[in-house]
């Protein structure tokens, strides 16, 4: 990168010729190269997941280094990228759900939540003195007000916007259209069912863990866990995480998907011959 | 050395400012504008009723009769207003601009709860220096028509009716005795008249004319009744 | 021992109600009562009539011109109808001070205002915005009660304004301690199409009862009148009962007072030339200015 720089890239403060802001764009590679999180919003809630990899033989995984946060009973965000910058925006983001509880007796609405923190991390990008955060943060809340659930993505460049499925990090992209492919955009459905024929969390579940072992190559990739919490009628509404049974569950499932298309495709080959 | 309590003389020179004051007046400063009052609002199956008199006294000295104590915080969210005018009318006009805030930033009403949170923590934490007993009201499309009462030390209670200023304690029991769940429109009004004109009648703070807001979905319809037209009271007024 | 204090008894003060303040406080009332200047700060009781109402086309003010100090009457013919802007003023009861002071520092604020907006009219909710939040800042300390009145692109607008920083919107209405005398003619006489005459007719009466009725209130009758069309008409003085000039005219003096020209009698003239020691014209030499 030592050409794309050319001592316009030293700080978020200065614009480069063409119009570009180099520190927020390596903010966003920094992301890239993170674990792979996931958001999907289904009929009646919305799964998180993140691949969160394991650095280390001896890591305690499941209590340490989480990268799915409850920020309010009603909100949790999945972080991706640095996680001590994510855990920078956890707290702001509890910061805000509290202090809007606080303030007007009602629970923060999820578009309110998602622009108070998208304010918080575009105030990273305008500052010589700061550094932009290198972490994306996915953002579940439920609005007891309005039932209705969402889901929004805050990126380092303090942009936010809401999604039906949205992802981040190392394989952003194959996660995109593997999601496309889901029944989860209402304005996409042909029958004209509306809701009732897009997914329920539980398949949700099963769909973002064959995502992410559908990108996962053993030989080359590290070793992760899979990470998972959702946001739904099930739970009340509250943010949880999801059941470490289920998780294995839809784990062996997405295992014995990706096999069985492997075999289809096998034998494909051997029709061609 | 001991006296006899009737041996002492007036000489508190706080004595007059507390001459001729009800219970709820008398910690107003010394000339300060009291709306020593009657309000109300009830909550019907699509909406609210508030009602209140028209007096602002200055001690014995009636300062306006013709105020309008029902103040509007935001579209369908209202307020009746009772005790100091000044600290009063300064709420209101802090709490209004905070809703204005919020649904800019939310893009949607606020709801009733929300302003009466509002005002409850500024009545709270401000309590030492204020003198102001609130009802609040209106409609939301969450929780439909719905009445919040904040009295004195900045509680903040959800109620299907509620009743306060100085005249509230003549009325209590008419009150209670009529307020009936689930009434119409047009029986919550009635009852509000009718209530708030027995109050006028009896407590020397209240009086002038009665007036009405009723909020709906639809919109607010704001009314008032005069004061030789009052369902109850001495006629020819 | 102070003579404020009570005789020190060994014995432990009785249980019950303790008055030992009120025989302090029956001596200060006393040395009150006395006029001992310094024993006790004495309350400042200012005196005023103060009246306002809209009439079919604007506002009508009004204003009394006694200032007081105490019971000494402190200005004759002061002037208590305040300029805001050039479509809004402000008659003030309470402390002159105060009163003159708000009204000098909201009418600043609103000609910063109107250089800000580019307009040449303010509003009259403005003007009574910046009155009552400055007016509660205070808590009452600053004893002004205003009755403020204005006309501009919404219509006429009387406002009354309390020293805590309450305000009310009304057709008419009166302030200051000859107010219930002025109230008395309001309500007799108030319509709601009144005339521009029939309403300066009606102010005049309300604080001319005020001149006559209250003791805090006395000399002329200031009038003040902002019609729609944004003219404003001033009638300083423009009922003057109190006009001793023309008594005094009466008065019928002794000619045996009068001292008669050449009463006193010259004993000797003499004139001699001023000399100041400066320079004068005719030390100066001209010389042309060289072109």
């Amino acid at each position: 990168m030592a050409s794309s720089g050319s001592g316009y890239d030293l700080s978020s403060s200065t614009f480069s010729p063409d119009g570009r802001i180099f520190q927020i764009e390596y903010a966003s590679k920094a992301v890239e190269n993170a674990g792979t999180a996931l958001g999907l919003r289904c009929r009646d809630g919305i799964v998180l997941a993140v691949e969160k990899p394991l650095q280390h033989k001896m890591l305690v995984s499941k209590t340490t280094g989480r990268r799915i946060h409850t920020v309010d009973e009603h909100a949790g965000v999945a972080i991706t990228g640095f996680v001590s910058d994510g855990r920078q925006i956890v707290g702001r983001a509890r910061d805000e759900a509290s202090n809007y509880f606080e303030t007007y007796g009602t629970k923060i609405p999820a578009e309110v939540l998602a622009n108070r923190i998208s304010a918080y991390v575009h105030y990273f990008t305008l500052h010589g003195a700061l550094r932009p955060f290198g972490a994306t943060t996915l953002v579940a809340a439920y609005d007891p007000a309005t039932k209705e659930h969402s889901l929004h993505m805050v990126e380092p460049s303090g942009v936010s916007y809401e999604y039906y499925g949205c992802a981040a990090g190392r394989g952003r992209q194959p996660a995109r259209t593997e999601m496309e492919k889901l029944s989860i955009n209402p304005k996409h459905q042909q029958g004209g069912g509306g809701d009732m024929e897009l997914i329920d969390v539980q398949e949700g579940v099963k769909q973002l863990a064959k995502i992410v072992y559908t990108l996962y190559d053993a030989s080359k990739d590290k070793p992760f866990e899979l990470e998972m919490s959702w946001l739904c009628e099930a739970t009340e509404w509250k943010h949880v995480g999801v059941p470490r049974e289920f998780i294995s569950a839809a784990t062996e499932w997405a295992k014995k998907e990706i096999e069985e298309a492997e075999e289809e495709d096998d034998d494909d080959e051997e029709m061609e011959e | 050395m001991s006296y006899n309590a009737a041996m002492i003389p007036r000489q508190n020179p706080l004595d007059d400012a507390y001459a001729g004051k009800s219970a709820e007046t008398r910690h107003l400063k010394p000339g300060e504008l009291s709306t020593g009052t009657t309000i109300m609002a009830i909550s019907f199956s699509s909406g609210v009723v508030l009602c209140a008199d028209s007096r602002v006294s200055t001690g014995s000295y009636v300062a306006n009769r013709a105020s309008d104590k029902i103040s509007q915080l935001h579209d369908h969210i209202w307020c009746c207003r009772s005790g100091s005018a000044a600290d009063t009318q300064a709420l209101t006009d802090y709490v209004r601009h905070y809703l204005a805030q919020l649904a800019v930033e939310t893009g949607r009403p606020p709801e009733v709860k929300v302003a009466a949170h509002l005002m409850r923590r500024l009545c709270y934490e401000n309590k030492d220096h204020l003198m102001a007993g609130v009802i609040v009201g209106g409609w939301d499309p969450v929780s439909g028509g719905s009445v919040y009462n904040i009295p004195l030390g900045g509680a903040c209670i959800s109620m299907p009716f509620a009743i306060g200023g100085s005249g509230s304690t003549y009325i209590y029991g008419l009150v209670d005795s009529e307020f009936k769940e689930n009434m119409t429109r047009d029986e919550a009004l009635a009852l509000c008249k009718k209530a708030v004109s027995h109050a006028m009648a009896r407590d020397g703070s209240s009086g002038g004319i009665i007036r009405t807001c009723v909020v709906t979905e639809e919109g607010n319809v704001k009314g008032y009744i005069s004061g030789n037209t009052l369902p109850y009271g001495p006629a020819g007024w | 021992m102070s003579e404020f204090t009570l005789s020190p008894t060994s014995t432990p003060s009785p249980p019950g109600f303790s008055f030992d303040l009120t025989h302090r406080n029956a001596l200060i009332a006393q040395s009150a009562a006395a006029n001992n200047p310094g024993k006790l700060p004495k309350a400042l009781k200012t005196g005023t009539t103060i009246v306002g109402l809209v009439y079919s086309n604007g506002i009508v003010l009004g204003a009394d011109t006694r200032s007081t100090n105490d019971t000494t009457v402190a200005d004759k013919n002061c002037d208590k109808i305040h300029y805001i802007a050039p479509n809004i003023y402000c008659c003030g009861a309470g402390t002159a001070a105060d009163t003159e002071k708000t009204t000098e520092t909201i009418a600043s604020q609103m000609e910063l205002l109107r250089l800000n907006c580019g307009s040449s009219t303010s509003r009259v909710v403005t003007a009574c915005t910046l009155l009552k939040r400055m007016l509660f800042r205070h808590q009452g300390y600053i004893s002004a009660a205003l009755i403020l009145g204005g006309c501009d692109v919404n219509g006429p607008h009387l406002y009354q304004i309390y020293p805590h920083g309450s305000t009310g919107k009304l057709p008419f209405t009166t302030m200051g301690s000859g107010s219930l005398a002025a109230m008395a003619v309001f309500e007799e006489g108030y319509r709601d199409d009144l005339e521009e005459g029939e309403a300066v007719e009606l102010v005049r009466r309300a604080i001319l009862a005020g001149i006559w009725n209250d003791l805090g209130s006395g000399s002329n009758v200031d009038t003040c009148v902002i019609r729609m069309d944004g003219s404003v008409e001033m009638g300083r003085n423009c009922v003057t009962p109190n006009d001793v000039g023309v008594l005094r005219e009466k008065v019928v003096r002794s000619s045996v007072l009068d001292m008669k020209r050449g009463t006193t009698a010259v004993i000797g003239e003499s004139f001699r030339k001023r000399s100041g020691g400066g320079v004068t014209l005719e030390d100066v030499v001209i010389t042309e200015m060289e072109t």
